[in-house]
């Protein structure tokens, strides 16, 4: 697993991409490289671009000047097997929809096979500890819940690459680190790799590989981070580690400048 | 909670209760001529009458069915054009003004304009009907599609969901609420029309009767048509409203 990190052809990669939206200068520059099972985490300051780039590798928004690129072919259009986790959950799922309903969804637009549908649905609910909650409305779930749920669409997308924008920033804290936890092993485990946006500089050394600071107007990338923690991380160990402190001294550090 | 509901139900009860009873005590006393206002015993009496022996039970079949068909056709109209311009900015913004601009006008405007094309058929009572009944379900409609949550749109994206799939799985259960509202809306307007209809193309129907009682002064007759249209309009009032209630039942779940 280590190992596997380093190797290979980028996976995603950004180059030399300018955005210009409604007359403004977005981003400016931004180059970028993720290799295949690497977890990318971006910070920044509110309104920096983190976002914009998140979209930008959706395929939702097209560059104005430079290339996106998914395994070396140009993103024109969002692909299937790169997922989105949305912020806001309560958005991102259909109310009319159960948590079953929300999750064959991702089924139908891949037109799965009918066959076994439903035995998989339940298997991804109970992935991301909704089993047995199938026949929910959305409304009827705490936020950690939907949240788990708009995950388990994602899942079933079978994605080589999640997005993720600030997924559980509406969450508390417990909630929160228990789905890192989860979100951590899920990443892990399928091979994926993660691109994730935080405000949350702990969030991001944790579970990241690599950590970018993005800087605004235009947003740039200022910084970059290589997290030499061992990768199995624990919510205890982990933070207390002094590679863990010594990063956060550093990102803190330049969030603070930014913000002077 | 159920104890409120009853409560509320036995209180609009016993208000129907007491408007019957002041109907039966102004027509006792004389204070309107029984030749304009029977009381409801004779109302009732003539209903009954009507219903059994003569053509009532009939017309007032003809008026429901009417009902029923032109409140169809707009529905089915309403939906599919509301569709068609909700989901695209530029339609609305090339259709909407127009739509604006006929919305207001009665459908009784259109009465003579429909004689003129259609005579005084059954066509052009249904076509009225569909005329009148389009407007409520086509701005709701429009405004349902363009309601619709732009996140969910990305999500369509992302899934990489068919451009029929976006519509009948996303934009169409979304406008859902807005659609039955319009639709229970356009319902009414559909019962009001059918009876004009049948009043100015003289065709079998409650309309007819009520307007051929009232020549003729024959008021429990007319006062019977009057107590059949209440009662279609409470009735399928109920049933959409039941229909309503189960299609969002993902609303009251909580
Ligand atoms: N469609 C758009 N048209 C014009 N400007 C936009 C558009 N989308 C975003 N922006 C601007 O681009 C900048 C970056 O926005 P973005 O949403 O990427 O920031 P962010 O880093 O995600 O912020 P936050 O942490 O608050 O989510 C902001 O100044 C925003 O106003
Ligand atoms: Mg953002």
């Amino acid at each position: 697993m280590l190992e596997k990190q380093h190797a290979g052809s980028p996976v995603l990669h950004i180059d030399r991409v300018n955005l210009t939206l409604g007359g403004h200068e977005i981003l400016r520059d931004i180059n970028l490289s993720i290799r295949e099972g690497e977890f990318v985490c971006v910070v920044g300051p509110s309104g920096c671009g983190k976002t914009t780039m998140l979209r930008l590798l959706a395929g939702l928004y097209q560059p104005t000047s430079g290339d996106v690129t998914y395994r070396s072919t140009r993103m024109t259009h969002p692909r299937q097997d790169i997922a989105i986790v949305f912020q806001d959950y309560g958005k991102a799922l259909l109310p009319w929809r159960t948590a079953h309903g929300n999750v064959s969804l991702a089924f139908e637009a891949l037109n799965a096979p009918r066959e076994g549908r439903d035995d998989k649905i339940e298997q991804l609910l109970a992935k991301v500890g909704l089993g047995g909650q199938g026949k929910k409305y959305p409304n009827q779930l705490s936020g950690g819940m939907q949240q788990r749920l708009q995950i388990a669409r994602c899942l079933a997308q079978t994605p080589s690459v999640l997005l993720m924008d600030e997924p559980f920033g509406a969450l508390d804290a417990m909630t929160r680190q228990g789905l890192q936890d989860e979100i951590l092993s899920i990443v892990r485990g399928t091979g994926a790799t993660a691109f994730f946006v935080t405000h949350d500089l702990e969030e991001a050394i944790y579970l990241g590989d690599r950590v970018i600071g993005l800087l605004p107007h235009p947003g740039r990338v200022a910084i970059e981070v290589e997290v030499n923690l061992p990768r199995d991380r624990n919510q205890l160990t982990t933070r207390e580690d002094p590679e863990f402190l010594r990063l956060r001294r550093q990102l803190f550090d330049f969030i603070k400048e930014a913000e002077s | 909670m159920k104890i409120d509901r009853l409560l509320w139900t036995g209180a609009s009860l016993l208000f129907f209760a007491a408007l019957i009873w002041f109907w039966q005590f102004v027509s006792d006393n004389r204070w309107v001529s029984p030749v304009f206002l029977p009381g409801p015993d004779r109302a009732w009496n003539a209903m009954m009458r009507g219903l059994q022996t003569g053509d009532l039970g009939l017309r007032w079949i003809a008026t429901i069915e009417r009902m029923i068909y032109g409140w169809l056709l707009a529905s089915l109209a309403g939906i599919f054009l509301g569709a068609v311009i909700g989901s695209s900015e530029m339609a609305r913004a090339y259709i909407g003004p127009s739509l604006e601009l006929m919305r207001p006008l009665p459908a009784s405007a259109v009465v003579p304009l429909a004689i003129a094309l259609l005579g005084l058929s059954e066509s052009m009572v249904l076509g009225v009907i569909a005329f009148g009944a389009l407007w409520p379900m086509l701005l709701a409609t429009v405004h349902g599609f363009s309601a619709v949550e732009p996140r969910l749109y990305e999500v369509s994206r992302a899934l990489g969901l068919s451009r029929s799939a976006v519509i009948f799985k996303i934009s169409l259960p979304s406008s859902m609420p807005d659609i039955l509202a319009g639709m229970r809306l356009s319902l009414t307007v559909a019962l009001i029309l059918a009876v004009v209809g049948e009043m100015l193309a003289s065709r079998e129907g409650l309309g007819s009767h009520i307007m051929l009682a009232a020549r003729a002064f024959r008021s429990a007759d007319l006062f019977a048509g009057v107590i059949l249209l209440g009662v279609t309009g409470l009735v399928s009032a109920l049933l959409l409203g039941w229909f309503e209630s189960w299609m969002l039942r993902w609303r009251e779940s909580r």
